[in-house]
C-alpha cells in the first residue's frame, strides 16, 4: 500500500469512527447545553445500545459474520434494528433522568454528576452480571462490497455509517432549530428560569433532551458493534470519554461543534493508530482534551449556552 | 438582574448562590445517636477506645488474612482522607485521584527494585555511602541497585506526588468544577497507560517485581501482615490528625469558603489558585504516601491497580462516609473494605451452600464478589438521592435559638465604649480628611462585548466620607463595584486607592490593600457558621500556613485566639442580632441577618474602604434605618464607605455625597438634597413626564 493510499485509508476509517463519536458526542452536548451536567451514564447507554442491537439482530436469526443479507431484507433489518435500539435507549435515558436526576435538580455542587457516575456503574455491572464479562461476537449482515481507490477501499458499510449519521444529525439540527420543542430547548439552554416563566415545560424539555441524546447513543452503539464486530460490558468508557472530548473540542453545548469534534477525534484516532501507535491514541486524545480545556475552554466553535453560574 | 432582590422567605432557586446547602444537618431521628458526641469528653473517650482497639486488633483476631485485609483498609483510608481534602474540603471533584496513588507506588517500586540498573560510576559513590544505592557486579559488569529506605520514601513519595498534583493542577484549576472533573479523569487514564506502555521504567503490564520490603532497624518486615498493619494505622492516624487540624485552621476555612462560593472567597482575600493548588497538592501527597505503603505491602505494582475503578472506589468511600467529614471517610473506607474482603466472600459461601442444599445450579455457582462494583454504583446513587451528607455528616450540630434569645432587645447604635475596633484594627481605619482621596476613579470605561457598561466615569471618594451611588437598574452600579474589587478586570482608565493603581489586580489582592465589599445578592459560605463566615473575612490578616496549622505553633494559637476575639468585637456591632447566632450555620438565618453577617465578614478584614451593595435590600423600614445608624456609627469610627442604595431616606441619612449613574455615565454628583432636586436625575428615575410635573 502506498503511503498516499494508507493516508487515504486512514482518512476514510477516521471519518467512519468520527461519525460514531459525533453521534455519541451529541448526547453529551444536548444534555450539557440544557442542564450544565456531564452525564456519565451516557457512556453506558451507548454500551447498552450495542447489546440491544445485538439482541434485535439475533431475533432476526443473525449471529456472527456468516449470514449476509442483500437488498430489501438488509435495509429492513437495519432499519428495524436501528429504530428499536434508538427507542429503547431513548427510554432508558428518560428513565435515568426521571428516577436518578430529577430529584437532584437544583442541588448545588457535583452531586448530580456523581449520581450519573453511580448510574453508569450500575448499568455496566448489571450487563456484566447478566450477560457475562466475556466479549460477544456482534453479527454483521452487511456484505463487504467496497469501492477501491488505489489500494484504499471504502466499504458499503462505511457509506451506510456516513449516510445514517448525516440523516440523524441533520434531523436533530432541524428539530432543534425549527420545531417548537426545539425552540423551547434552546430557550431553556439560555436561561431555564426565564424559559419556565415564559411557559416552557422545562421537565418536558429535559426529558426530550435525554431521549434524543440517548437515542443517538443507541445508534452509535449499533454502529460500534457493526464496525468492530464485537461488544462487551466495558466498551462505554473509552468510547464515551473520546466522544466527550469531541463535544468539548467542538464547544460543549454546540450541536454543529459536536459533529465536527467527533469527526476530528475519529481522524486523530485513526491517524495516531497508523503513525504513532494505537497504544498511545488515548494519551494523545486526553492530552488534547486537557489542552483544549486549558487553552480554549469554549472549544473550536465556541459554546452556545452561556455559563449559568 | 440589577435590583431584583428575593423576599426574605424566597425559595432557593436554580441560580441563587445561597440555595440549598450541599451538606444538610442530620435528620432529627438520628439525634439520639449523635447527641452524646457533642460532649468533648465522650469524643476524646471514643477516639482513645478506637485507638486501643486498632492497636490490639492483630492480637484479637490472630488471623493473618484479617490483618492483611485491615492493612489494605488502612491504605484505602489514607487515600480517602486525601481525596476528602480535595473533594470534601475544597469542593474540587477529582476523578483521576488514583493517578497520584500510582505515582507514589511506582516511585517507591522503581527506587527499591531491580527495574532500573544504570552502570556504576563515581557519581553514585556518595549515594552508596548514604545507603541509597548498592554496587552490584553482574557478569563482570558493575551496576547500580537502588535501595532507598521505605521510611525515607514515605515522605519523598508524598512530595513527588504533590509535585505532579501541582504540575497538573496549575493549568486546570482555573476551570469550572465539572471541566476539572473531566480533566482529572483524562489524567487518571493517562498515568496507567503510560505505566503500561513505558516498559523500560515500569516493566509494563507485567508490573514491577521484587520490590523490597521495609526494614525497621534490623527487623525485616517480610511477608508477615502485622508490621504492615501497624505502619498502616500509624499513617492513617497521622492523616486523621492532620486533616482535623487543617479543617479547623485558616487553611481549612479558606478551602471550605472556596467550596461554598468561589467569588466571595476571592473577594475575602483568599488566593483561589494558591489554595486550590494546596488542596490538590496535599491530596496528592496523601495518595503518594498511601501508594508507597500499599506497594511495600504487596511488593508488586501493576498498571491495573490504579485505573478508573480505583478512583471511583475512593470517591465512593468519601461519599459514603460524608464529604468533608474526616471520621466519615475513614468509616467509609473501612466499610467498603469489609464489604469486599469479608462480607461478599462470606455471603457467596452461604448462598452457594444454600444452592447446593436445594440443588439450584445458579445459586450454588454464583460469585457475589463480582458484584462489588454494582454495589458501589448503587451506593453512589442512593447516597446522592437520600443522604448527601454521608454516614457521618461533616457539619456540626446546632441548637435552635430559644424564643427569648430570638426576641431579645436589639441594640441599634454602635457605641464607641462597646467597640474597640480602632484599637484592634491596627492597619485599618485611618481618618485623614484632606489627604490623598481614599478612592479616585479616572475615566473608567468597561465594555462587555458591544455593551458599554461604564463610560468614562470619574469618581472621588474622600477619606473618611460616606459616598452613595444611586441610579436606575442597569446603570452600571454593580459593574462599578465589580471593577473596583477586581471581579471585572478588563476596565480602561485608572482606579487609584490611596494613590496606588488597583485596576487589574485580582480580587484577593485588592482586599489585602484594604477594600472589602458585600454583594447585592448575598454571597455567604452556606455550610459555615456565622462565626466562621466572619473569620474568613480575617483570612488575609492571618498568616498560618499548612505546617503551623497541623502542628499548632504557639504563634498560630495566639493568632487564632485573637481572631476569635475580633469576630466577637465585630458581631457586637449588630448587638443581639448576631451574637446569639455565632455558632449557627448561615442557612438558617433570616435575610436581614445574612446581610448583617456579610457586612461583618467584610468588616473583619479590617478595611479602610467598605463597599456596600444595596445593604438594606429586603429589609423593612425599621431594619433599614437601624442599619443606617450602624453604618453611621462605623463611619464615626473612621471608616470610609461607598454604598449603592435605592432607599433615598437611607441615602439622605448617611451620605455626604451622592453620585448618580445612568446608562454607564455619571449624571451628576453632590449632596443628597441637591441631587434629589436635579431634573436629569428625576428624568432618569421617573421618566420625562414625571420630571416635568415634579
Amino acid at each position: 500500500m502506498s503511503s498516499f493510499d494508507l493516508l487515504l485509508q486512514q482518512f476514510v476509517n477516521g471519518l467512519s469512527l468520527g461519525a460514531m463519536y459525533a453521534l455519541l458526542a451529541l448526547g453529551f452536548t444536548i444534555v450539557y447545553g440544557i442542564m450544565e451536567l456531564i452525564n456519565f451514564s451516557h457512556f453506558n447507554v451507548f454500551m447498552i445500545g450495542s447489546f440491544v442491537a445485538m439482541g434485535v439482530l439475533s431475533l432476526f436469526g443473525l449471529s456472527g459474520q456468516t449470514v449476509l443479507l442483500h437488498g430489501f431484507p438488509l435495509v429492513g433489518v437495519l432499519v428495524v434494528t436501528l429504530a428499536v435500539t434508538m427507542i429503547a435507549c431513548g427510554m432508558l435515558g428518560v428513565g435515568i433522568e426521571r428516577l436518578a436526576l430529577r430529584p437532584l435538580r437544583g442541588v448545588q455542587g457535583p452531586m448530580a454528576m456523581i449520581t450519573t457516575i453511580g448510574v453508569s456503574y450500575v448499568l455496566s455491572n448489571v450487563v456484566m452480571l447478566t450477560m457475562g464479562a466475556n466479549t460477544k461476537n456482534f453479527p454483521n449482515p452487511i456484505p463487504s462490497v467496497a469501492l477501491h481507490i488505489g489500494t484504499a477501499q471504502i466499504t458499503v458499510f462505511q457509506f451506510i455509517i456516513w449516510a445514517l449519521s448525516a440523516v440523524l444529525m441533520g434531523g436533530l439540527y432541524f428539530f432543534v432549530q425549527r420545531s417548537k420543542l426545539g425552540k423551547a430547548m434552546r430557550a431553556t439552554a439560555q436561561d431555564p428560569d426565564a424559559a419556565l416563566m415564559m411557559g416552557v415545560d422545562v421537565n418536558r424539555v429535559i426529558m426530550t433532551a435525554f431521549f434524543l441524546g440517548s437515542a443517538l447513543a443507541g445508534a452509535a452503539g449499533f454502529i460500534f458493534g457493526l464496525y468492530y464486530n464485537f461488544t462487551n460490558f466495558g466498551i462505554g468508557f473509552t468510547a464515551g470519554l473520546r466522544a466527550f472530548t469531541a463535544a468539548v473540542l467542538g464547544g460543549i453545548g454546540n450541536i454543529p461543534g459536536a459533529m465536527i469534534g467527533g469527526l476530528l477525534i475519529g481522524l486523530i484516532e485513526a491517524m495516531a493508530g497508523q503513525y504513532i501507535g494505537a497504544k498511545w491514541a488515548d494519551v494523545i486524545i486526553f492530552s488534547l482534551l486537557v489542552l483544549v480545556l486549558v487553552c480554549r475552554p469554549a472549544g473550536l466553535l465556541g459554546r452556545l449556552a452561556p455559563t449559568k453560574s | 438582574m440589577d435590583t431584583t432582590t428575593a423576599p426574605p422567605d424566597a425559595k432557593p432557586g436554580h441560580e441563587n448562590t445561597n440555595a440549598l446547602p450541599t451538606v444538610q444537618a442530620p435528620p432529627a431521628k438520628w439525634r439520639w445517636l449523635t447527641a452524646p458526641f457533642d460532649k468533648p469528653a465522650v469524643r476524646t473517650g471514643s477516639i482513645v477506645l478506637l485507638a486501643v482497639l486498632a492497636v490490639l486488633f492483630p492480637v484479637i483476631t490472630g488471623d493473618q488474612a484479617n490483618i492483611d485485609a485491615a492493612g489494605n483498609a488502612a491504605a484505602y483510608a489514607a487515600l480517602a482522607l486525601g481525596l476528602n481534602i480535595v473533594v470534601g474540603f475544597c469542593g474540587l471533584l477529582d476523578l483521576g485521584y488514583a493517578a497520584f496513588f500510582a505515582i507514589g507506588a511506582y516511585a517507591y517500586g522503581i527506587l527499591t527494585s531491580w527495574q532500573i540498573t544504570p552502570d556504576w560510576s563515581g557519581f553514585w559513590v556518595p549515594f552508596a555511602a548514604l545507603g541509597l544505592v548498592q554496587k552490584v557486579v553482574q557478569n563482570d559488569h558493575a551496576l547500580v541497585h537502588f535501595t532507598v529506605s521505605f521510611w525515607l520514601m514515605l515522605p519523598i513519595s508524598g512530595v513527588i506526588s504533590a509535585f505532579f498534583g501541582i504540575l497538573f493542577g496549575a493549568p486546570t484549576l482555573r476551570l469550572r468544577g465539572d471541566y476539572l472533573a473531566i480533566v482529572t479523569l483524562g489524567f487518571g487514564e493517562i498515568v496507567p497507560i503510560v505505566a503500561r506502555n513505558w516498559t523500560g521504567l515500569t516493566n509494563g503490564a507485567a508490573g514491577l517485581n521484587g520490590i523490597a520490603s521495609p526494614t525497621l532497624f534490623s527487623y525485616k518486615f517480610g511477608i508477615d501482615a502485622t508490621p504492615y498493619y501497624y505502619v498502616g494505622i500509624g499513617v492513617v492516624a497521622f492523616l486523621i490528625f492532620a486533616s482535623t487540624r487543617l479543617r479547623e485552621s485558616r487553611i481549612g476555612r479558606a478551602w471550605m469558603a472556596i467550596r461554598d462560593d468561589e467569588i466571595a472567597a476571592g473577594a475575602m482575600g483568599i488566593n483561589l489558585t494558591r489554595f486550590k493548588l494546596l488542596a490538590f497538592g496535599l491530596g496528592a501527597a496523601f495518595a503518594g504516601m498511601a501508594g508507597t505503603f500499599y506497594v511495600a505491602k504487596l511488593q508488586t505494582a501493576t498498571p491495573d491497580m490504579f485505573g478508573f475503578p480505583v478512583s471511583i472506589m475512593i470517591l465512593v468511600m468519601v461519599v459514603l462516609g460524608g464529604l468533608g467529614s474526616v471520621w466519615g471517610v475513614v468509616l467509609g473506607a473501612v466499610a467498603l473494605q469489609l464489604l469486599q474482603s469479608w462480607f461478599l466472600g462470606d455471603l457467596t459461601q452461604w448462598v452457594n451452600a444454600f444452592g447446593d442444599s436445594i440443588h439450584n445450579n445458579y445459586l450454588s455457582s454464583i460469585d457475589l464478589t463480582q458484584a462489588s462494583e454494582l454495589i458501589f454504583g448503587i451506593i453512589l446513587v442512593i447516597m446522592m438521592l437520600y443522604r448527601r451528607e454521608g454516614l457521618i455528616p461533616a457539619n456540626r450540630r446546632q441548637r435552635a435559638l430559644s424564643f427569648e434569645q430570638q426576641h431579645a432587645t436589639v441594640q441599634t447604635h454602635v457605641r464607641a465604649e462597646d467597640v474597640t475596633l480602632s484599637q484592634i484594627g491596627g492597619e485599618g481605619y485611618i481618618h485623614e480628611p484632606g489627604a490623598v482621596p481614599m478612592l479616585e476613579i479616572n475615566d473608567l470605561t468597561v465594555r462587555f462585548g458591544g455593551l458599554v457598561a461604564l463610560n468614562k466615569v470619574n469618581i472621588t471618594v474622600p477619606a473618611g466620607s460616606v459616598v452613595a451611588v444611586i441610579g436606575p437598574n442597569g446603570s452600571g452600579k454593580s459593574t462599578l463595584f465589580n471593577t473596583i474589587t477586581g471581579l471585572v478586570r478588563a476596565g480602561e482608565g485608572s482606579i487609584l486607592f490611596q494613590g496606588n493603581e488597583i485596576l487589574g489586580l485580582r480580587s484577593d489582592q485588592i482586599l489585602k490593600t484594604g477594600i472589602a465589599r458585600t454583594f447585592q445578592n448575598i454571597r455567604l459560605f452556606t455550610t459555615l457558621t456565622v462565626a466562621e463566615n466572619i473569620m474568613v473575612g480575617l483570612h488575609a490578616r492571618l498568616k498560618a500556613g499548612p505546617f503551623s496549622a497541623v502542628f499548632r505553633s504557639p504563634k498560630k494559637l495566639t493568632e487564632e485566639a485573637a481572631g476569635r476575639d475580633w469576630v466577637i468585637e465585630i458581631a457586637k456591632i449588630f448587638g443581639n442580632r448576631l451574637m446569639p447566632r455565632l455558632g449557627q450555620t448561615v442557612v438558617g438565618l433570616s435575610y436581614a441577618n445574612r446581610r448583617r453577617v456579610e457586612i461583618s465578614r467584610a468588616l473583619a478584614s479590617k478595611p479602610k474602604l467598605l463597599l456596600l451593595d444595596e445593604p438594606t435590600a429586603g429589609m423593612n423600614t425599621s431594619e433599614s434605618l437601624e442599619l443606617a445608624e450602624q453604618i453611621k456609627g462605623l463611619h464615626a469610627l473612621g471608616l470610609t464607605v461607598l454604598i449603592i442604595e435605592h432607599k433615598l431616606d437611607v441615602v439622605t441619612r448617611i451620605a455626604d455625597k451622592v453620585i448618580v449613574l445612568d446608562h454607564g455615565e455619571k449624571l451628576t454628583e453632590g449632596p443628597a438634597d441637591e441631587v434629589r432636586k436635579n431634573e436629569q436625575v428625576l428624568e432618569a428615575y421617573l421618566g420625562r413626564g414625571a420630571a416635568a410635573h415634579a
